[in-house]
């Protein structure tokens, strides 16, 4: 890892002791304390989340400010996922799935009850690990939130009664496809099956989709994994723009990635615990965890 | 692999030998289709074949080729053609040659030489034995020509000697008084011969090894195949033309010559005549008809299936997205799956009993289109649930995650991504159930009635049946409740008759081959519109 700092721990006789020895390391809370300057957007408070008997996040505490990019990384199995579902209630669908704790967004909890999923969800939009358009046109995969949200009606009767929102619905279009930097390559085919597209078109393609329904933050989960350098270079790029007007909370297992493009970063180690949250180049150049350490110079996960 | 020679990475031009293998399985094909024709008396057996009587030709072929594959399979042992044999044939060849020399000899034992019991079965254990023998211990080149040759070389002799005429019949001597004819019996050796020798012939020009095994297996797999689409296509043909000269009795095109058709739009009414009088699909049966024809049960079958149709596939839809999207998966999904499963087995008997005990009573006592209708749609039911099913749980996730985290709810989501996704396999499922259900005579016989020849007035109106009326429910259709007929049960009733169908319908043979290809072209078509409603929802989904 290139990036990582040279480990003074390296040449120790015994890396392997050392690496156990050091990940009954006591978290310290004031490790994942950060100060930003800024307003806060979603406030974590002793998050848990158990998947059955399984303990999958463990009392994680984090607030994650405004207009920036905030990078989660950790090794495979970390919890780093659950923690960005939980941003939108996602984990709501799996059925094994029990969420403790609070997580507040613009200062309002969302684990209550008389949350409007619906309402939240366009306000937290997200992204996946696969580019996952719907076997529809380009046109209607943007236009499908606010299609069904009711902010876009183009059906038989509203033409009938003239209250048909084409025009609307092409703005839009256009509006989220440049955010995309997508527009320049489909715009004269916008009404071409999506499926049809380059993987990292597609890719595209979904934060488009997302960014139609107007989300103040963006999750994303691993959204380059799948695809090549030349496509995640365009997605870093425009992540980078995005941070400009969204709130991005972006999982990713490449650390490269994470210190390219984040403002800060939050660290999960193995058991679904954080390890360290702070200033992306404080966390990469000298974590305060041993474990952190270890893990960012390449010693374990 | 001991005794393998080294395979040669590019094989040259093909040499005389290649060329006489390739002629060995060329003749093994015509022999294939030869036999079959014979089998489905295209090719008489008593005829001559390009002036050659049929019965030595099969036989002089088969010489022929048993002959040329041994001479090739021993030519490779002796270093005469260039091939990359194995040690021996293998363990499969080996148990069927044993089993086909086990015939061999007891057929020889017994019908030839005439011994009783015990000597049969030791001349079969013994040839038997002499077959394991003789593909187990030489190289793979003999082992799996030698065998195959001589029995077909054989079989041959025995067709060219005469010893078996054409109209042979062997009795075999059982309570049943069966017996085997020639007729049946030497296309059936005839095609079993072409196998195998095609087989061994086309090992050889692969030069035997793994290349000539790869090669050996395509043949058979490919004439397999033929096989099978010959079989399909002889069924076709057959009832077609038995059917056609029925079908299209009395067909007249011209102006005027149909009868009188009346429609009323908006008051006004139109009358006008078809210009093509096609008796067999535009009459029923009447004393005063010149041509008498099936139209009630045509009518009839095509309301029955889309009654059916109408009736099963939103239901079975709909349990379908209860089953897959709302109900959580346990034990209660468990037991609907098994029960929808046991429901599509059932026999469409008890479905007609249940049309017949429980329907019937409800709607006026009398068996009825509308009886019919639902006794179909209740059959078709399960297998629209079962396949709608499988298509919604192939419907990836990924959709139903991306469109919630776009914040829709659960039944937008349904309705726009999962069911355009699943419209495929729907339209597939209800495709076969209509298959089955169109051709079933059992629930009609018992919901539905009809007879052997249907009157003309039988033909039932059910657009033209609907009545607006002053009292709930407001709309009634006569129609639905009287009791017509399909094709299926009107074919039956046709075969049944036997006798008593008499000179009304003038032909009765060719009345009833008739029947059986409408009945054919009827369920082809419903086929044909699933077909394309179905290519037009994948269309829609693929990208082009």
């Amino acid at each position: 890892m290139s990036e990582t700092k040279q480990n003074p721990r390296q040449n120790t006789t015994q890396p392997l002791e050392t690496t156990s020895g050091e990940s009954d390391e006591k978290l310290r809370s004031e490790w994942t304390e950060y100060e930003f300057d800024g307003r806060t957007k979603l406030a974590v408070e002793d998050l848990d989340v158990y998947y059955g008997d399984d303990h999958a996040l463990k009392s994680v505490s984090m607030d994650i400010p405004e207009q920036s990019v905030t990078a989660l990384i950790g090794p495979s199995g970390c919890g780093k996922s659950t923690f960005l579902r939980c941003l939108n209630r996602m984990n709501d669908r799996i059925n094994s799935a029990r969420v403790d704790g609070s997580v507040a967004f613009d200062g309002k909890e969302i684990y209550q009850d008389g949350v409007d999923l619906v309402e939240l969800r366009k306000r937290v939009g997200m992204v996946f690990q696969s580019p996952n358009p719907f076997p529809k046109s380009i046109r209607a995969n943007i236009s499908y939130g606010p299609r069904k949200h009711g902010d876009i009606d183009t059906s038989l009767l509203a033409k009938v009664f003239g209250r048909s929102d084409e025009d609307a619905e092409d703005r839009l279009v256009e509006r989220s496809l440049r955010q995309a930097a997508l527009w320049d390559e489909v715009s004269d085919r916008l009404d071409d099956n999506a499926l049809g597209l380059s993987g990292g078109q597609q890719q595209r393609l979904c934060i488009a989709r997302a960014l139609a329904t107007d989300p103040e933050v963006l999750l994303m989960d691993e959204p380059a994994s799948a695809l090549d350098p030349i496509a995640t270079a365009k997605i870093e790029e425009l992540i980078h723009d995005l941070a400009e007007d969204y709130t991005v909370v972006i999982v990713t297992h490449n650390m490269q990635q994470a210190a390219r493009i984040s403002d800060q970063t939050a660290v999960f180690l193995t058991g679904g615990e954080l390890a360290e949250y702070g200033d992306t180049d404080q966390v990469f150049e000298d974590p305060q965890s041993q474990r952190v350490d270890d893990y960012i110079s390449g010693k374990f996960g | 692999m001991a005794g393998a020679t080294r395979t040669r990475l590019v094989r040259e031009d093909t040499s005389g030998a290649d060329a006489v293998a390739a002629l060995a399985v060329g003749v093994a094909s015509v022999l294939f289709g030869l036999g079959l024709a014979a089998m489905f008396e295209v090719v008489a057996l008593t005829g001559a074949l390009a002036g050659v009587p049929t019965l030595p030709l099969l036989g002089g072929l088969l010489l022929v080729q048993g002959v040329a594959v041994v001479v090739f399979g021993v030519g490779s042992r002796f270093g005469a053609v260039e091939t990359n044999p194995r040690p021996d044939a293998g363990i499969v060849a080996a148990v069927a040659f044993t089993l086909i020399w086990f015939v061999v000899g007891g057929l020889v034992a017994s019908q030839v030489l005439s011994l009783g019991l015990a000597g049969w079965l030791l001349g079969a254990i013994l040839t038997g034995a002499a077959g394991f023998a003789a593909t187990v211990l030489p190289r793979e080149d003999v082992g799996s020509t030698l065998p195959a040759g001589v029995v077909t070389a054989l079989v041959g002799l025995v067709f060219l000697s005469g010893y078996i005429a054409p109209t042979s019949v062997w009795d075999l001597g059982w309570a049943q008084k069966a017996s085997l004819t020639a007729e049946f019996m030497v296309p059936v050796v005839t095609v079993f011969c072409a196998l195998l020798t095609g087989w061994a012939a086309a090992k050889a020009y692969g030069g035997f090894g793994a290349r000539g095994r790869r090669i050996g297996a395509y043949l058979l797999v490919y004439l397999n195949a033929a096989a099978i689409v010959g079989v399909l296509f002889a069924l076709v043909a057959f009832t077609v033309f038995k059917g056609v000269p029925g079908l299209f009795r009395g067909l007249t095109f011209g102006p005027g010559v149909g009868p009188e058709s009346t429609v009323v739009l908006f008051g006004a009414s139109v009358t006008f005549s078809w210009p093509v009088y096609w008796p067999f699909a535009m009459n029923g049966v009447g004393l005063l008809n010149d041509l008498n024809g099936v139209l009630p049960a045509i009518v009839g079958t095509f309301w029955l299936v889309v009654g059916a149709v109408l009736f099963a596939v939103p239901l079975g839809v709909g349990a379908a997205i209860f089953l897959t999207e709302y109900a959580e998966r346990g034990r209660f999904t468990q037991v609907v799956e098994v029960a929808t499963n046991g429901l599509w087995s059932t026999p469409s008997i008890v479905f007609g009993l249940f049309g017949f005990a429980f329907l019937i009573p409800r709607f006026g006592n009398g068996k009825s289109l509308l009886a019919g209708m639902l006794t179909l749609g209740f059959m078709l039911l399960p297998l629209v649930v079962i396949t709608s099913r499988e298509a919604m749980l192939s419907v990836p996730d990924e959709y139903r995650d991306a469109s919630a985290a776009l914040g829709v709810t659960k039944w937008q989501t349904i309705r726009s991504v999962v069911l355009p996704a699943a419209l495929p396999g729907v339209v597939t499922g209800t495709i076969l159930g209509v298959g089955r259900i169109a051709g079933e005579t059992a629930p009609i016989l018992l919901t539905m009635a009809g007879g052997v020849f249907v009157p003309g007035s039988q033909t039932a109106d059910v657009i033209g049946g609907f009545q607006f009326t002053a009292a709930p429910p407001f709309v009634s259709n006569p129609e639905l409740l009287q009791a017509t007929s399909a094709l299926p049960y009107q074919l039956y009733a046709l075969i049944t008759a036997g006798v008593g169908a008499s000179g009304n319908v003038g032909n009765p043979d060719q009345f009833r081959w008739a029947t059986a290809l409408i009945l054919l072209i009827v369920v082809l078509s419903f086929y044909a519109v699933g077909i394309v409603t179905r290519y037009y929802f994948r269309r829609k989904l693929d990208y082009e």
